[in-house]
Formats: C-alpha cells, structure tokens, sequence
C-alpha cells in the first residue's frame, strides 16, 4: 500500500524530446510554488546531473547549493526516477519521484509518480509495463480512499 | 525573487514540518496496517497483534512509535483500567491529506508548464527546419 500522487499530461513530442527537455531545461519550466517550496529560501535554479547516481540540484540566490534528491533510475526517453527531500526534511528523509514518458500515437504522455514512502523498484516498468503501473494506481487510490474515509468514521466516534 | 513571497515560504516551511514524520511513521507496512484497522474502529492491542500476526513486544512497540508521531491515542475503558485501547487521533491524517493535495497540485502545474515549453519548443524547430 503506498500514498501516491500520481499526475499525467500528453505532449506533442516523441519519449526522447519531452525526456531531454524535462531534464536538461529544468531550468527553464520548472515554476516555484510558494506552497511547496524546496528550501525556505525557495526553489532556486534546477539541474539535473544526467545519469544514475547523479544528482538533482538547486542553486540558490545566495550561490548555495541544495541537493533535492539522488538519481535512481536515469533512462533517455523511457524512465527517471529519483529520491525528493525537501530542505525542512529530517536528515535521511525523503520521499520517491517517478517519471514516465510513454508514446501514444506521435505524442508522448508524461506521468509523474511521487510517493511519500516505498522505494523505487530498479525495472518494474520494464518488466511488468502497464499492469503494474494499473496495479500501483489503484493502490494509491485505495490509500487515498481510505484517508477520505477517515475523517467520516473519526467524526462518528467523536459523537 | 520578490520580498512579497517571504511569508509564503514560511507557511510552506511550516506546512512540511512533520510531513517527513508522518512518512516515516507509515513507512513501516505493520503499522500502516494497523493504521487502517483502527481507522475501522477502536481496538485493543491484542486485537491489532492478532490481526497482524505479530508478537504483543512487536506490536506495543509499533504502537508506541505511532502514539509519538500522533497518529494513536490510548484510553482504557470505563469498566476495566488496565485495558488499553487505542483509537486513531482526530486530524491524525490532515497532515498526509495536505501533502497529497499539494503536493498533486504542484505537479499539475509544472506539467502544464513543461508542455507548454516543449511544444513551444518544438514549433521553432519544426519552423527552423
């Protein structure tokens, strides 16, 4: 069972291009939120290190620079997968992010999986492609059901 | 960056706080059981080892662990003070519920941006060509 936010959007690109362009521009897309900010001094400008072991970065105003997680997963135009930390994090902590980019028709869909526990499998898309990743949603979406549901019960119990 | 988003990074700072400790107090698959068993009901500690087939040292430890991050609370019944039951506290789970909305709120928007600059992208050079 695994809390997941699990996000997805078709471009017009091949795998490779929308692969390439969400890690090499980071930089230039990646908008901070003031909600969820990396550090408390915000999310600075991003990059990528490419390859597995490598890193993602944010440099921040002040020239520091913050280390948001270690890549796990790193293939072109088919998978990336990396561990999220946020500056307030305890030592240690962090949460796991996961990107796909599947071609449908001339176009590419692009899903971001970023779940607050559970690691990575190394391959599991590979191996087991979209029944596994059918099987994950709707782990995530029985976690999520069941927190909706939470609130009913403990509001009953409370009476 | 603008000195007008100051009071939002502490908000979010604030907001994240015990986002991490409520992840690693469910990171352990037993105690998210136990989570979801109590958020059935109310049980004794005997009940929740049974069900999750753990020894009762196994079990009090877990319960400890989610009684310091908040999640469970302890109470004995009227007729019988050694008795320990434990509930799930109220708003145990307010901090997670935020975490995913936000955090699937974030992503909805840095995906819209990221298709906007590849297929902008992607225009110029069909253009150039």
């Amino acid at each position: 069972m695994t809390a997941a936010v699990i996000v997805s959007i078709r471009v017009d690109a091949t795998p490779l291009q929308a692969f390439e362009a969400f890690t090499e521009q980071i930089d230039q897309w990646w908008r901070p939120n003031p909600l969820f900010a990396l550090t408390p001094r915000g999310d600075g400008q991003l990059r990528f290190e490419p390859g597995e072991g490598g890193r993602l970065v944010a440099t921040l105003a002040n020239g520091k620079e913050f280390e948001v997680g270690r890549i796990i997963v790193w293939k072109p135009g088919e998978r990336l997968a990396l561990t999220w930390r946020q500056a307030t994090f305890a030592p240690g902590q962090s949460t796991q992010l996961e990107v796909r980019f599947e071609a449908v028709g001339d176009q590419t869909r692009v899903t971001v999986e970023h779940r607050g526990w559970d690691k990575i499998p190394q391959d599991h898309v590979a191996r087991h492609g979209f029944e596994l990743m059918l099987f994950q949603r709707r782990q995530a979406e029985h976690w999520r059901g069941l927190l909706a549901s939470f609130d009913g019960r403990l509001r009953r119990h409370g009476e | 960056m603008g000195q007008g988003q100051r009071p939002h990074h502490e908000e979010a700072t604030r907001l994240s706080t015990r986002i991490d400790k409520t992840f690693a107090a469910l990171a352990d698959p037993h105690r998210r059981h136990a989570v979801e068993l109590l958020g059935e009901r109310p049980r004794r500690a005997g009940e929740l080892a049974d069900a999750l087939g753990l020894p009762a040292p196994a079990m009090s430890r877990h319960l400890r662990q989610l009684k310091q991050s908040g999640f469970v609370e302890e109470t004995h019944p009227e007729f019988d003070a050694r008795v320990r039951v434990y509930a799930l506290k109220d708003g145990a789970m307010a901090e997670l519920k935020r975490w995913l909305a936000n955090t699937e709120a974030m992503w909805a928007a840095q995906l819209s941006s990221f298709k906007v600059h590849v297929e902008k992208k992607r225009k110029f050079d069909k253009k150039r060509k």
